[in-house]
């Protein structure tokens, strides 16, 4: 490789490093506690606990609704979401009206049995953490934000690998020299931490960026599949009485076999039209639990309307989601993931310090070039 | 230092150790997405590799130091 090529990369590697420092150091900051959220969120009591029932016969959809709805007076409800770890509780969202804004919305989790309230969900400090690691509290303009500094970090990731032959290409792997000065320690542990977690931070650094689009993919399928999928009804107005949730259930369980209901979206809601029920299915393996197929029913008759996968970009979305958050692999993957965040952290932390050093070693130099261009006075 | 002095041998021995890595993450990362339980296993292993390599370079750095500074002290 040219000097003239490893200036070039050099300055790209430190540039996009740089801009985006801060950003990626918050964001490995707070995905830290992110990753053991439900462990902090019940050592702190923010978790709901559902009472053991032995065997007993789980509450209808439609008694969940009710319960959510006499939780919250006046409001109307968004979702009803069943989660596959936790079949226990049921959660439901209730907002001022079904398209709602987001942050006015309120989880609440439900026995799954006696459909008794249990409390609040999302809640509690890690909500703080979590709004600040999607959006830094400026909504979605806080969250491209955030997806522009991942594409930076992506870009500083490939330089680093690129820079990588240059600087280690006369050692042997995994090399600390700790005979040099303190600077080319860190550069050694850079070069090394860097290199060999490049794969992941690859991988969690681009599916964030996935991430931080959400919104604009989920209004591209309501722009375009979905629109198709209601447009037979097109210029009907909402529904004026709700179709029962156990007719909803039941028809959308007989729409996808195989699969279970994941979440109900009500008739307005962002995710379905006005009026329609979304059923979002799910299968029954860590990766088809993933993939969604939305059914959607009449909201009045709750007769089936129209059902088909999701398009390749949706999916994508809904398999990079486990891929950052790395709740997929058991405790262990999480241990395993918040210490690759550590060692990003050391990566980041240590290419600023490098970055300083190597100004701080100019300085004097520079100093001393320019004393000896300055006219020495008679 | 590397004895070779042929370009793509000195590539692989500079590079080798890294893909293998990357190549171990990506497969660990996928097979707790595709095989279930067993898929699991795989991946604390694989996704894991990175955290043991630096691990074991950081403790190999410890126990030099101990030994040469065990070395000094029973010298003096």
């Amino acid at each position: 490789m040219k000097a003239r090529t490893v200036r070039l990369w050099s300055v790209v590697h430190t540039w996009t490093s740089l801009i985006s420092t801060l950003f990626l150091l918050l964001l490995c900051l707070t995905g830290l506690p992110l990753i053991f959220h439900h462990e902090i969120d019940e050592l702190l009591g923010y978790a709901p606990q559902p009472k053991a029932h032995a065997s007993a016969a789980r509450a209808t959809p439609q008694v969940v609704a009710d319960a959510a709805l006499a939780a919250d007076p006046g409001r109307v409800l968004q979702y009803v979401s069943w989660d596959k770890d936790e079949p226990g509780l049921v959660m439901a969202f209730t907002n001022s009206a079904p398209d709602g804004p987001p942050d006015n919305a309120t989880l609440r989790a439900f026995d799954a049995v006696s459909a008794k309230m249990l409390g609040p969900v999302g809640v509690g400090p890690m909500l703080i953490v979590l709004k600040l690691h999607t959006d830094m509290f400026a909504g979605q303009a806080g969250k491209l934000f955030l997806g522009a500094m991942g594409l930076l970090f992506a870009v500083a990731i490939v330089s680093g690998v690129v820079l990588y032959w240059p600087f280690t290409r006369r050692q042997r792997f995994a090399t600390i020299r700790d005979s040099a000065a303190r600077r080319v320690r860190w550069l050694d542990w850079h070069n090394l931490i860097g290199v060999v977690t490049v794969a992941w931070a690859l991988v969690v650094g681009l599916t964030g960026v996935v991430n931080t689009w959400a919104e604009l993919m989920l209004n591209q399928w309501k722009a375009t599949e979905l629109a198709s999928m209601v447009a037979p009804y097109a210029g009907k107005p909402p529904p004026v009485h709700l179709a029962s949730l156990d007719d909803v259930v039941a028809r959308a369980r007989q729409a996808a076999p195989g699969m279970e209901v994941a979440f109900i979206a009500f008739p307005g809601t962002p995710f379905t039209s006005s009026h329609h029920f979304a059923a979002f299915m799910r299968g029954d393996t860590v990766l088809t639990a993933r993939l969604l197929k939305p059914v959607l029913l009449d909201g009045e008759t709750g007769e089936v309307a129209d059902t088909r996968a999701l398009p390749l970009y949706l999916q994508v979305l809904l398999i990079s989601q486990p891929l950052h958050f790395g709740d997929y692999g058991g405790m262990p993957l999480k241990v395993i993931w918040a210490a690759l965040d550590g060692l990003t952290i050391v990566v980041i932390g240590s290419g600023l310090y490098l970055w300083v050093a190597r100004r701080r070693k100019r300085a004097p130099a520079k100093a001393d070039a320019f004393a000896r261009r300055a006219p020495v006075p008679l | 230092m590397h004895g070779s002095s042929d370009p793509a041998r000195l590539w692989i021995r500079v590079f080798a150790a890294p893909i293998l890595l990357a190549a171990a993450t990506i497969t660990g990362l996928l097979a707790a997405l595709l095989w279930g339980t067993v898929g699991q296993y795989v991946a604390w292993v694989t996704v894991g590799a990175p955290v043991l390599v630096v691990s074991w370079v950081w403790v190999r750095r410890r126990t030099k130091k101990n030994v040469r500074f065990s070395r000094a002290t029973r010298g003096n």
